[in-house]
């Protein structure tokens, strides 16, 4: 215990006192923050994104003179007569576009000439303008008044879910999950690759330099293993530990701009998001914030942490067995493959399971110790049966055991051994090898 | 004896790498192991230093069977540099000491002999990327010795060392030695420990080939040459000596002759003296260990020795 305690001093204290981890450290979650920041910030407020568009409009049937209404992004102008050619108008005015209306045989044509291509959002947003106007007509052809109109439009349904508990009922909400889930999963895909493969790179370097045959005659493989992946465990955790911090300060200032936003402009809000066939309204992600308090939040944490740290200790080791096995990176490419394949699959398919939490897809993948730790984190904030948890962290205590055990025998030959790559028969034969 | 090896083979899927090696280390001696490259000195010290294990055979360490208690007792100095490179000098130090089995505090102090004797005091919080080779080697050096282990094993320890600094760690492992140590050299230079080891085992093809007590071996291989300095007329081939070879530089003769018979070394002086020549110097040539591995390589194969 003591040699695993001083190589994992070692692996941590090398690499939390380099510079470029404090660099990295401070930078990665403003760098975060930014990115996320100017997504939301642009997605709430396309306006920045695009310049305003004025477009004039050359109505003959004079039925939208004054009508279409203005959006953020474009404004309609009535200040020429229909009857000018719109090439001549286009040209002489410099703008946009121009917005011909014909009416053929009693039904009006329309035709944008612009000098570029215009958008798909710029296109259906002029569209769902002309269409206002003449469902307005035609409703008003039937006798209803422009009030009444107004009421329609003022309509909104927003969808309260409520999950039946034990106890009674529970506020849902499928909107605060998924990003939660989609938070934790992402999180421990990203700390176990990043991590499992630093893992990889140090044993390299051990065995590249030939610094294992110097302490290996006072160290057995196993320790020198475990040690280094519990140091850079270690190193993770710390990174992990000052991220949540800065983040958590960082994010509030973010947040109260991005609800600033929506509040001032709900409706270019609903017009884009509409248009981007977008998964929340705005209504909504304003609720997004009240929503977090209803998670049980201790379990979603205390999950993480065992998902986060058994994943890694899982695939960290796996890391730790391809390392030992090549002599240089070039050559980990063949044996990453497995590893990486199986995590890649869970995010991507974390998309279906959100979808359907508790399909049995879903929980046979949170069994398998591959999927599990991504998985599982996606489905907890659902809500899933007591008994699905303690089986799911079962197998992954089972699971990370195995590998520890697999990856151990393999380094032992692995990390000695020089010359030609190993194929995946010689690992094989490694396993059952007396020392 | 501190190590004593008996019948050890160690193969590799298509090669073995020793073949019923049989030999033994004195203590508080040096030790040569000596032989080409890949005659098989790096697998047997794998063996000593349990980085691998020995198909049949046995090794003894100080009478017991080699396990690993015997490790803290041994020091290794690996053939290929085994330093992390990002890692100062100090802290490299440290932790190979305490991996070793020392406390913190007993391994500072053990420390701050070594930084005095190499004098690297200024070295210290340097990475070992931005040390020049001989200096990495001096702190790996430092990391296999700073145990103070029963046993020291150097895997070709002067390479990369400029003279000077060769002839510091001849020093120190002589001081090593002073101190009761025993050390174990490797080395495919043969000349280079000709002067240090005390006693030498020649390896060649996974196989023992001979060893020794290093003057002892080179009188069992001594070929009765001689080498003469001196100035005026070459001398001439007679009954008393034949001429081996024979060269001038700036009209300074040397020559190597051998004795035909028993011959008192007098005799030949006297012959020498007789003859129209300035004698500027006389003695036995001794072959070199290079020479000898040579021979006895030949010998063991059936081959007549013939000198070159």
């Amino acid at each position: 215990m003591h040699k695993i305690w001083l190589i994992s001093k070692r692996e941590y204290l090398t690499r939390v006192k380099k510079k470029s981890f404090l660099v990295m450290t401070l930078l990665s979650p403003l760098l975060i923050v930014l990115f996320y920041g100017i997504i939301f910030y642009f997605s709430f407020n396309k306006d920045l994104a695009e310049k305003k568009k004025e477009i004039i409009v050359l109505d003959q049937s004079q039925l939208f003179v004054n009508k279409l209404q203005d959006t953020k992004t474009i404004s309609f102008l009535y200040n020429h007569d229909a009857s000018h050619d719109p090439k001549a108008v286009l040209n002489e005015s410099g703008i946009y576009g121009v917005l011909s209306i014909q009416l053929q045989n009693g039904i009006p044509t329309f035709s944008l000439l612009a000098n570029e291509q215009p958008g798909l959002n710029t296109l259906s947003a002029i569209e769902s303008k002309l269409e206002k106007v003449l469902k307005d007509k035609k409703m008003q052809e039937k006798g209803i008044d422009e009030k009444i109109l107004q009421e329609i439009d003022a309509v909104k349904v927003n969808i309260n879910t409520l999950k039946n508990t034990s106890e009674g009922t529970e506020d849902g909400n499928s909107g605060v999950t998924t990003i939660i889930g989609f938070l934790g999963a992402f999180l421990i895909y990203f700390f176990i690759f990043l991590y499992g493969v630093q893992v990889m790179k140090g044993v390299i370097e051990e065995k590249a330099n030939r610094i294992v045959e110097v302490i290996i005659s006072s160290v057995k493989p196993f320790q020198l293993m475990m040690g280094k992946i519990t140091g850079i465990a270690l190193v993770g955790f710390t990174q992990f530990v000052i991220w949540v911090a800065l983040v958590t300060i960082l994010s509030g200032p973010v947040s109260t701009l991005v609800m600033n936003l929506v509040d001032a402009s709900p409706e270019t809000v609903t017009a884009t998001m509409a248009n981007n066939q977008g998964v929340q309204t705005p209504d909504k992600s304003l609720s997004l914030f009240k929503d977090l308090g209803s998670l049980n939040l201790p379990l979603l944490l205390g999950m993480f942490v065992f998902y986060f740290i058994s994943g890694y200790l899982f695939y960290g080791a796996l890391f730790a067995a391809v390392g030992s096995a090549v002599d240089n990176e070039t050559d980990t490419q063949q044996f990453m493959m497995p590893i990486t394949l199986p995590l890649v699959f869970s995010i991507a398919i974390s998309q279906s399971v959100i979808n359907d939490p508790n399909s049995s897809l879903s929980m046979w993948l949170s069994m398998i110790p591959f999927s599990s730790p991504v998985i599982m984190m996606v489905r907890l904030p659902f809500g899933i049966p007591t008994i699905e948890i303690i089986a799911s962290m079962a197998c992954m205590i089972v699971g990370f055991v195995a590998t520890v055990w697999f990856a151990g025998r393999i380094y032992r030959i692995g990390i000695l051994t020089y010359g030609k790559k190993p194929t995946y028969k010689e690992l094989f034969k490694w396993l059952f090898l007396k020392n | 004896m501190i190590i004593e090896i008996e019948n050890l083979n160690k193969s590799y899927q298509n090669h073995q790498a020793l073949k019923n090696i049989s030999l033994s280390i004195e203590k508080g001696k040096i030790f040569g192991l000596l032989g080409p490259n890949g005659a098989g000195k790096t697998s047997l010290i794998r063996i000593l230093t349990r980085i691998t294990q020995a198909d049949s055979g046995v090794v003894r360490f100080n009478k017991e069977l080699l396990s690993e208690k015997h490790m803290y007792s041994m020091g290794y100095l690996p053939e290929e540099r085994g330093l992390y490179k990002k890692m100062t000098v100090k802290d490299q130090l440290l932790y190979f000491a305490e991996l070793k089995g020392l406390s913190n505090a007993i391994a500072k102090e053990k420390l701050k002999y070594w930084i005095d004797q190499f004098d690297i005091k200024t070295w210290l919080g340097k990475k070992v990327e931005e040390l020049s080779k001989g200096m990495q080697q001096k702190i790996q050096f430092i990391a296999t010795v700073v145990h103070e282990p029963d046993l020291i094993i150097l895997d070709e320890p002067f390479s990369g060392f400029d003279p000077v600094n060769a002839q510091m760690l001849v020093e120190q492992i002589l001081r090593l030695k002073e101190n009761g140590a025993t050390i174990l050299f490797s080395t495919h230079r043969m000349d280079s420990v000709e002067l240090l080891c005390d006693n030498i085992a020649l390896i060649n093809h996974s196989e023992k080939v001979l060893d020794g007590e290093v003057n002892e071996i080179r009188r069992r291989f001594r070929t009765n040459h001689f080498e003469v300095k001196y100035q005026g007329a070459p001398i001439l081939e007679e009954s008393l000596f034949k001429i081996i070879s024979h060269e001038e530089k700036q009209g300074i003769h040397k020559t190597i002759l051998q004795l035909e018979g028993p011959h008192k070394n007098n005799e030949i002086i006297q012959n020498l003296l007789s003859k129209n020549i300035q004698l500027i110097s006389f003695g036995e040539s001794l072959p070199s260990m290079e020479e000898i591995f040579i021979h006895a390589v030949q010998q063991k194969s059936g081959e007549s020795f013939n000198h070159a």
